[in-house]
C-alpha cells in the first residue's frame, strides 16, 4: 500500500490543496488515491522505493512510488508507466544534460518521440493533430514528465527555471512515429532496435515551425521547404550547432519516397542544402568576434563559408507523424551542442547487435 | 483520529534529496599579492566581462599572477580535473555567465 505523506479532513478539496502546495504544473492534478499509486508501481515491477533515478537541477530521488504520484496526478493510466519511466531515464541520462537544459534561459525543453508496439498497446496518436491536444496518452505522458521535471526536479519557473520565454510545450510534447503512414523503415529501427521493439527517444528542442509546401511534387521541392525553415540565424542550433528533428508529414513522405529517397537521402539533403553563411551567423563580425565560440572547431570561421546549423547528417532526426491529408511537415530546432538526444528502449535493453539494415541498405 | 478515520491521504510528489549541503570558501580581506583564477564558460560575452572585471579587481590589488582557464562548454560542470588545477594554481576564483 502507498504510503501518505499525510492525510487531511475530508471536507478539504484536493485539487486546491495541491494547488496551495505547489505541486501543479499550473493546470489542476488529479487528486493520487492509494489504489492508483499501487497500480502504477506494480506495472512498474512493484519496489516503490526503489530509485530509478535523481533529477537535476534539485536531484530528488525518483522512486517508483514518486513516479506513480506524478503519473496519477497527470492523468496517466497505469498501463502507461513503463513508457513513462523509459522518458525519465532517457532525461537523466547524462548525456542529455537535463540540468541544463532545465535551468537554460532558452525556450527548450524535452519532446519525446515514442517507436514500436508500444504506442498502439496504450493508444497513442501518431496521426491527425499529433502535436495538438485531444489523445489522453500523448497529453499525460507528456504531462507526467513535465510534473517530475517541475516536483522532483524542481525547475520551477523564475526559481531553477530560468527561461526567458518558456514554452507552450513546457506542459506536455509527446508524441508517437506513425510508422504505418512511413514509408521508411522506423526511427528505432535506423538506430539499430528491431521493429517490434519499442523506445522513447528524447531530445531538448524548441517547438515545431510548420513547413508548408502545396506545390512541389519531387523530393527535392518538398525539402526545398524545409532547408528554409532550417537555414535561419534565430534559432539555436546556428550559434550552438547540436541536433535537430524533421518531421514529415505523411503526404509530404510519399512525395519524396515516391523518388525511392531513403531517410539517409532525406537527412543528407536536408544537411547539405542549409544555408546560413559565417558572414550571416557573426553579424559580418559588427559586434567583435563574439559568435564563432560554440560552433564546431572545424568550421572555417571566414566571410562566405557555408556554416551547416548542425554538424552532420545524423544529427538531424527524422520522424513521419501526422494526419494522412495535409502538405505539411515541421521543423523542430534543438537546443545545441549543450545536449545530447538519447534513444531508451522501454524494456531498457541496448539495440540487439548486427548490421543495422534501414530501407534495404545495411550500415555495416 | 477523527480525521484519519474521515480523512483523505495527499501525497509529496517531490522525492527526497539526499544531497549533502556543502559550504562555500571564506571571502578573502584583500586581493593585493593573491593569484587570481579566471575562469570562462564560453558563452558568448563571458570573456569580455571577465576581461572588464579582473581588469578593475586588478586595480584593488595587485594580483601576483592572473591565470585564464576555459570551461569545454558553457551548460556543463567544469571537467573535475580543471578544477582541481585551478583550486591547486590560484588563491582566488573569478568566472561569470555572460550571456
Amino acid at each position: 500500500m502507498a504510503q501518505a505523506a499525510r492525510m487531511v479532513g475530508g471536507e478539504v478539496d484536493l485539487v486546491e490543496h495541491y494547488y496551495e502546495r505547489g505541486f501543479s504544473d499550473g493546470l489542476p492534478v488529479v487528486p493520487p488515491t492509494p489504489e492508483k499509486i499501487d497500480a502504477a508501481v506494480s506495472v512498474l515491477g512493484g519496489g516503490k522505493d526503489f530509485v530509478e533515478c535523481r533529477v537535476p537541477p534539485r536531484w530528488g530521488n525518483l522512486t517508483r512510488e514518486v513516479l506513480a504520484i506524478n503519473m496519477v496526478m497527470a492523468g496517466c493510466r497505469a498501463e502507461y508507466a513503463p513508457v513513462v519511466r523509459a522518458a525519465m531515464l532517457a532525461l537523466c541520462d547524462p548525456h542529455f544534460n537535463l540540468n541544463g537544459v532545465q535551468a537554460t534561459t532558452h525556450m527548450a525543453c524535452p519532446l519525446l518521440v515514442v517507436n514500436g508496439p508500444a504506442r498502439g498497446e496504450i493508444g497513442m496518436n501518431a496521426g491527425c493533430n499529433v502535436f495538438g491536444s485531444g489523445n489522453r496518452a500523448n497529453a499525460t505522458i507528456g504531462r507526467a514528465a513535465r510534473m517530475m521535471l517541475l516536483n522532483v526536479g524542481g525547475a520551477r519557473p523564475g526559481d531553477l527555471d530560468k527561461s526567458t520565454l518558456g514554452c507552450p510545450t513546457k506542459y506536455t510534447y509527446c508524441i508517437a512515429e506513425n510508422e504505418e503512414a512511413s514509408p521508411w523503415a522506423p526511427y528505432h529501427v535506423e538506430q539499430g532496435y528491431a521493429p517490434e521493439d519499442s523506445t522513447v527517444f528524447a531530445i531538448a528542442a524548441e517547438a515545431p515551425h510548420s513547413v508548408t509546401n502545396h506545390i512541389s511534387d519531387d523530393p527535392e521541392g518538398v525539402l526545398d521547404s524545409v532547408c528554409s525553415a532550417m537555414s535561419t540565424i534565430a534559432h539555436n542550433n546556428a550559434v550552438s550547432s547540436g541536433s535537430c528533428a524533421v518531421v514529415i508529414g505523411p503526404e509530404h513522405a510519399a512525395t519524396i519516397s515516391a523518388r525511392n529517397w531513403t531517410r539517409n537521402d532525406v537527412k543528407s539533403y536536408l544537411w547539405m542544402h542549409t544555408t546560413n553563411t559565417f558572414e550571416d551567423i557573426s553579424f559580418g563580425h559588427r559586434y567583435g568576434k563574439v559568435y564563432n565560440r560554440n560552433i564546431p572547431r572545424w568550421y572555417r570561421r571566414e566571410a562566405g563559408e557555408r556554416v551547416p546549423i548542425v554538424p552532420g547528417p545524423e544529427n538531424i532526426h527524422l520522424f513521419v507523424a501526422g494526419g494522412e491529408a495535409g502538405r505539411f511537415s515541421a521543423f523542430i530546432p534543438g537546443w545545441g551542442h549543450m545536449t545530447n538526444p538519447v534513444l531508451r528502449a522501454i524494456d531498457g535493453k541496448a539495440p540487439r547487435g548486427g548490421p543495422v539494415c534501414v530501407d534495404g541498405a545495411c550500415l555495416l | 483520529m477523527s480525521d484519519v478515520i474521515t480523512g483523505q491521504a495527499v501525497y509529496d510528489p517531490r522525492g527526497a534529496v539526499e544531497a549533502e549541503a556543502r559550504p562555500i570558501s571564506e571571502r578573502v580581506a584583500a586581493l593585493k599579492g593573491l593569484k587570481l583564477g579566471v575562469l570562462d564558460n564560453t558563452k558568448w560575452n563571458g570573456r569580455r566581462l571577465l576581461e572588464k572585471t579582473a581588469a578593475l579587481m586588478e586595480a584593488e590589488g595587485p594580483f601576483a599572477e592572473v591565470r585564464y582557464y576555459k570551461k569545454e562548454s558553457f551548460s556543463k560542470n567544469a571537467a573535475p580535473d580543471l578544477i582541481a588545477r585551478i583550486a591547486e594554481e590560484n588563491d582566488v576564483v573569478l568566472t561569470a555567465i555572460g550571456d
